[in-house]
């Protein structure tokens, strides 16, 4: 796998529960009390975390980037105004969530949504492939073109599948976790997960189950992304 | 327990997260076993999960952080700004405070001078000056140019008080002790010729 640079190295998982929490609470308290250097030690686990968030939502690098900017200056902004009512964490991604949303919203991205944002969540997905999969290796990831391949069909799935497939496969929040940062209920976070990881799978089938692979399986022309 | 393709459609991904009962669990293992769709669907998305779910399938793009942390620091270096901005502000406010003070305190101990118009004595003579009641300025003891009733004082006495030196006898006193530097020669005809004398 490629190396990892030294911030994602030394970024730490996010503290949930225990010494790592209070830990964070106490970092901010002391933030509050106007140790303000202290809040890049405080951010530096979730760095990453919130630029995929805003990646996912945005799909494009550079906006991503920018809202991940702003979405941190907010919080810097109003950390004074963080109840610990919620895990830092999950306020920190409602902040990025949030600023990924306007930006996307100021930058009328809306008008070029995915077509499956109309349709009726409560309706049952069915799959069109069922050609045969085998255990794909994480080293095809190294290859740019199946990055970039992946990245687009995350990025054809409408944007509530998108958030929650990546909050949950992507950045493994827990269900509950995810339902309380979208603010929906534990129920469609599950339906929601599902159609995305179905979804995923079709667009990806013909790629990850054949050509990219290493064996051809699938007619040609049948890629979603082509 | 007996599923349909349908029930692992509905389960497949609570399947995935651990989230299913035992019997449940086991009853889609079984169908997985005899089923190839369903088999296939579980097979993908299995990659799904995995190929998304590591961490360098998202890399961050080149400058991240550096730009992150210097928009942050701009931030921060904001809030210093503003710090030095209100310790700029406490030391402009201290040396106002203390200029005033000064203030009161040369007004305290160097009293104005009696006439606005006159210029205060740079040098003084080594000898008793004279000054008239309710006068504004110290001569020379039998100056022409002093009216009225007078009393002899010391020079320092005198601009203590407020007394500015007489142009006429002072200046010839000065200058006829030596004491008199070209500077104030010239001042002194610049201020004749000013006067058309």
């Amino acid at each position: 796998m490629r190396n990892r640079d030294w911030s994602e190295a030394e970024a730490t998982s996010a503290p949930q529960t225990g010494p790592g929490r209070e830990h964070e609470a106490a970092l901010i308290g002391r933030i509050q009390r106007g140790e303000r250097e202290l809040f890049y030690e405080l951010i530096r686990p979730y760095e990453r975390r919130v630029f995929v968030i805003a990646f996912a939502i945005l799909r494009n690098e550079a906006d991503a980037q920018d809202a991940v900017q702003d979405a941190f200056l907010k919080a810097f902004k109003y950390l004074s105004q963080f109840r610990h009512e919620s895990r830092f964490s999950t306020w920190l991604i409602q902040v990025a969530i949030n600023e990924a949303r306007l930006r996307q919203r100021k930058s009328h991205l809306e008008i070029m949504r995915p077509i499956e944002n109309q349709e009726n969540e409560d309706g049952t997905y069915t799959p069109r492939d069922f050609a045969d999969w085998r255990e794909i290796p994480l080293e095809v990831l190294e290859r740019k073109e199946v990055r970039e391949k992946l990245v687009a069909a995350l990025g054809s799935l409408a944007q509530k599948y998108r958030e929650v497939f990546v909050l949950r496969d992507v950045e493994h929040m827990s269900i509950e976790d995810t339902a309380q940062t979208l603010g929906i209920s534990a129920g469609a976070v599950k339906t929601r997960l599902l159609r995305a990881r179905l979804m995923l799978r079709d667009l990806l089938a013909p790629g990850l189950g054949g050509i990219w692979a290493g064996h051809s399986q699938v007619p040609k022309g049948t890629k979603p992304w082509s | 327990m007996v599923v349909k393709c349908e029930d692992v459609l509905r389960e497949i991904s609570n399947y995935f997260e651990g989230d299913l009962d035992p019997a449940l669990k086991r009853a889609l293992d079984d169908h997985f076993a005899q089923c190839a769709r369903c088999r296939s669907v579980r097979d993908g998305m299995r990659n799904v999960i995995e190929l998304y779910g590591d961490k360098s399938m998202f890399p961050l793009p080149a400058g991240f952080y550096p730009q992150l942390h210097d928009r942050l620091a701009d931030q921060v270096e904001g809030q210093r700004g503003t710090r030095r901005a209100w310790l700029v502000s406490v030391g402009v406010t201290g040396a106002l405070a203390a200029s005033a003070l000064l203030a009161a305190a040369i007004d305290r101990f160097v009293p104005r001078p009696r006439s606005e118009m006159s210029q205060p004595a740079r040098r003084l003579p080594q000898r008793l000056v004279a000054v008239v009641d309710g006068g504004k300025m110290f001569h020379v003891p039998g100056c022409p140019f002093m009216h009225g009733k007078y009393h002899l004082v010391t020079p320092e006495e005198a601009v203590r008080e407020g007394y500015a030196p007489c142009n006429r006898c002072m200046y010839e006193a000065l200058r006829s002790a030596g004491n008199v530097s070209l500077d104030f020669e010239g001042e002194e005809a610049a201020s004749n010729e000013s006067e058309g004398k």
